[in-house]
């Protein structure tokens, strides 16, 4: 088929190949990469995903990790330290304690029980973390919770 | 020198740079972030005080309120002829009747300037979540020390 004059003059100059200008596409690929890392919060503690904690309405946002002795009780009584080790009973629990809090006074910080209780387990299980932290002198008590409206 | 001439020229045009392979790696990422991103429910803090013993070296202007909470998750205030129900229906997370009492009392250790004072006492089988509800209404009335009875020996 015969091209048409305006083709053939178009084509004349050069004959440059037709590019996409990518610019815009790399903006925005960029802005979502930003609002990912910006919307992305830190994680305070590793959590143990066997444990539903609780609901409450006036829980306060956490605002560091620091201090935070971690130990999570499942439903049916097992207890779990921050890295998932089984801790058998409340002697375990004190030595889990008696280390963490060891550290936590070397860096100047107020040691606290960071308590990840499961809602189904029942409260015999949650006293024996709490009191084993309490033998050891960790008195202040924090209860992981979700937060409802 | 001719020849030499001719194989300067492509070197006129601007040099440009190319940003496909950019794209392709920020889109790999994009994607792996995308996939690999689990959606978390956000733990919140419910902090508290648990002293180990109740303060009974200072005079204290009023007394502690006792709060029960038995197995089958009702709450009650009080002791012995004094107890009363406030809420027994696990049902109502909210605890509408504790958090009342516990306004007043609050308000009464306000009056006499004295720290409100709160033994709760849980029995052994009551769910977690039934123990948080009671502590979210302590919580929510700004009552932070609390002493668990049966912890003390």
């Amino acid at each position: 088929m015969a091209k048409s004059a305006k083709l053939r003059s178009v084509q004349a100059d050069g004959g440059e190949e037709c590019k996409l200008d990518l610019s815009p596409m790399i903006d925005m690929v960029f802005l979502l990469l930003i609002f990912f890392l910006v919307s992305a919060t830190l994680i305070v503690v590793k959590i143990d995903n066997k444990v539903t904690p609780a609901d409450a309405s006036a829980s306060e946002i956490a605002k560091d990790g620091n201090g935070r002795i971690v130990v999570n009780v499942r439903e049916g009584g097992i207890f779990t330290d921050l890295n998932g080790k089984v801790l058998s009973g409340e002697d375990d629990i004190k030595e889990w304690v008696r280390l963490e809090k060891a550290k936590v006074d070397l860096l100047g910080k107020t040691p606290k029980l960071h308590l990840r209780g499961d809602k189904e387990a029942i409260f015999a299980d949650s006293r024996k973390a709490i009191r084993a932290a309490a033998a050891e002198g960790v008195i202040n008590v924090v209860f992981s919770v979700y937060k409802v409206k | 020198m001719a020849r030499r001439k001719r194989t300067e020229a492509p070197e006129e045009d601007e040099p440009a740079l190319d940003i496909s392979s950019l794209i392709d790696v920020t889109f790999l990422l994009l994607i792996y972030f995308i996939v690999t991103t689990t959606l978390q429910k956000k733990e919140t803090d419910l902090n508290m005080n648990l002293p180990g013993k109740a303060p009974v070296e200072t005079q204290l202007d009023i007394p502690p309120m006792f709060i029960k909470l038995n197995n089958a998750g009702a709450v009650y205030v009080g002791t012995g002829a004094a107890e009363q129900l406030m809420d027994s229906d696990i049902n109502v997370r909210d605890l509408p009747n504790l958090k009342s009492q516990l306004q007043l009392y609050k308000d009464a250790s306000a009056a006499t300037q004295s720290t409100p004072l709160v033994q709760v006492y849980v029995e052994d089988e009551a769910r977690q979540q039934r123990v948080i509800d009671v502590i979210n209404a302590l919580a929510a009335t700004g009552i932070k020390s609390i002493t668990f009875t049966d912890l003390v020996k």
